[in-house]
C-alpha cells in the first residue's frame, strides 16, 4: 500500500473519530436557547399561555411580539400549528377555544401599524 | 535510507489533521442543534418572559396545579422567591402593571399552596375517546379554522405530530382574593414598633371589608424628593396583604394606598431601648381595612 493511500485512510479515520466527538461524545451544549428552540409540546404550551394573557390585557400586540419569539413564521400560522398538534393531542376544547380566538384576533394584526413596546 | 528514516510520521500528521478536520466540522460548520430544549434551557431573559407568561397566563385560568407544573419545567431553584424578585424587579423597570401584579399574585399563590377548587366539573381532562367529539364540535362551531387553512397552504400538518406527554389539564377558576373594586381604604391603626430585626421597617397590611389580607395592592410611599412604589404580598410567609419598606433614619415619609386613601404622614424611624439597653432604629405598622 503506497503512503498516499495510508495517508488519506488515516486522514479519513481522523475525520470520523473527530465528528465522533464533536457530535456524540462533546457536543455544542446551547444553554441560552430562544423559545423556537422549545419542543413541540412546550411550543404549544407557549401559544396557549399567550392565548390566555391575551384574554387578559387584549393586547393584540404584545400576543404578536410574544408569539414571534417562536420564530419567523407570521403569527397565523404560529398558532394554527400550535392548534394541529393540540388537536393531534385531544387538547381540552376550552384550551383550543382560546388559541382559535387568539388565532382569530391575529388573522387581523397588521404589522405595519406600530406595536406599541411593552 | 531517507524513507526508512521518516518512519510513521506522516501517518500521525493525517491523524492530526483528520482530527482537527472532523472537530472543525462537527463543532462549527454543522453543530448539533437542539430542536427539543426544555424551558430550562432558555436563556435568562426568555425565561424571565416566559415566567412572566406562565403568572399573566394564571391570571386568566386561576388553574395554579398547571402554574406549578409550567413553572417546575423552568427548573427555579426557589420559585416563590425568584416570582416575588421578578415581580420587583418588573415595577422597578416599570413593566405593564398586569406583568407586576401577575407575578406578585402567582409568588403568593404558589406559597400558599392549592387554593380550592371552585368547580368541580373542570378539574380533570376527560379521557380521549370523549374529548375528541367535543373537541370537533368546538371546531365546527367556530371559523375559520386555522388547520384547515394551514393545510390549505400545503404546510405539511403530518410532521408535527410527535409523541409527548398528556396535555397538561383543563383550566380551573379559582377564587383570589382581590379588593372591592371602587371602595377606598381607611386607615385602621398605626403603631409604631420596636423589633431589633425589623430595623426602620415600615409595615403594611391590607384587609378587605371581611377582614380577609388582600394581596397585589399598590402602595406609594413618598418622601422629600423621592416615591416609591410596591405591593403587598409579595412575601409570602408574612400573609397575602403584607408588604413593607425600609426607612432611612432622618427622612421623614408619607405612605397612601394607591387604589385610595388619606396618606398617612410624618413616618420616620423612631428610637427604640433593648432589654440590655442597647439603642436601635424602630419602625411602625399601618393597617388599612376596606370599610
Amino acid at each position: 500500500m503506497s503512503r498516499w493511500v495510508k495517508f488519506l485512510l488515516v486522514l479519513v479515520f481522523g475525520i470520523a473519530a473527530g465528528m465522533i466527538y464533536g457530535w456524540y461524545v462533546n457536543p455544542v451544549e446551547y444553554i441560552d436557547i430562544a423559545p423556537g428552540s422549545l419542543r413541540e409540546d412546550y411550543k404549544t404550551d407557549f401559544v396557549l399561555m399567550t392565548a390566555e394573557a391575551y384574554q387578559v390585557d387584549q393586547d393584540l400586540g404584545i400576543a404578536v411580539r410574544r408569539l414571534a419569539q417562536l420564530g419567523d413564521t407570521p403569527p397565523v400560522e404560529t398558532v394554527a400549528l400550535a392548534i394541529a398538534f393540540a388537536l393531534e393531542n385531544q387538547y381540552a376544547a376550552a384550551d383550543l377555544a382560546l388559541m382559535q380566538a387568539l388565532g382569530e384576533a391575529a388573522l387581523t394584526w397588521n404589522p405595519g401599524v406600530e406595536l406599541q413596546t411593552p | 535510507m531517507n524513507k526508512d528514516k521518516r518512519g510513521s510520521w506522516y501517518l500521525l500528521t493525517a491523524l492530526i489533521l483528520g482530527v482537527a478536520s472532523g472537530l472543525v466540522y462537527a463543532w462549527v460548520v454543522e453543530p448539533v442543534e437542539y430542536v427539543d430544549a426544555p424551558p430550562s434551557a432558555l436563556r435568562q431573559d426568555f425565561k424571565d418572559q416566559y415566567r412572566a407568561l406562565i403568572a399573566v397566563a394564571y391570571m386568566y385560568s386561576g388553574d395554579l396545579q398547571r402554574a406549578e407544573y409550567r413553572l417546575a419545567a423552568l427548573q427555579d431553584a426557589d420559585i416563590i422567591q425568584t416570582l416575588a424578585m421578578q415581580a420587583q424587579q418588573a415595577l422597578a423597570e416599570g413593566r405593564p402593571e398586569t406583568e407586576t401584579r401577575a407575578l406578585g399574585l402567582l409568588a403568593v399563590a404558589v406559597g400558599q399552596g392549592p387554593a380550592p377548587v371552585a368547580g368541580s366539573s373542570a378539574t380533570l381532562p376527560a379521557p380521549a375517546s370523549q374529548a375528541a367529539p367535543s373537541v370537533t364540535s368546538t371546531r365546527m362551531q367556530t371559523s375559520p379554522t386555522l388547520v384547515e387553512s394551514l393545510e390549505a397552504t400545503g404546510t405539511p400538518v403530518s410532521t408535527l405530530r410527535t409523541p409527548q406527554p398528556p396535555n397538561t389539564p383543563l383550566p380551573t377558576r379559582s377564587p383570589t382574593p382581590s379588593a372591592t373594586p371602587g371602595a377606598p381604604f381607611v386607615l385602621q391603626s398605626a403603631a409604631q414598633t420596636c423589633n431589633p430585626n425589623l430595623e426602620r421597617r415600615l409595615e403594611v397590611e391590607i384587609l378587605d371589608a371581611a377582614g380577609q389580607p388582600v394581596p397585589s395592592v399598590e402602595l406609594v410611599v413618598t418622601w422629600p424628593g423621592g416615591e416609591e412604589h410596591f405591593f403587598t404580598g409579595l412575601k409570602p410567609d408574612m400573609g397575602l396583604g403584607y408588604a413593607d419598606f425600609t426607612m432611612n433614619s432622618g427622612v421623614v415619609y408619607a405612605l397612601m394606598v394607591a387604589a385610595g386613601s388619606q396618606p398617612v404622614e410624618n413616618l420616620t424611624p423612631v428610637e427604640c431601648e433593648a432589654d440590655d439597653e442597647s439603642r436601635f432604629w424602630g419602625g411602625w405598622k399601618l393597617v388599612f381595612v376596606q370599610p
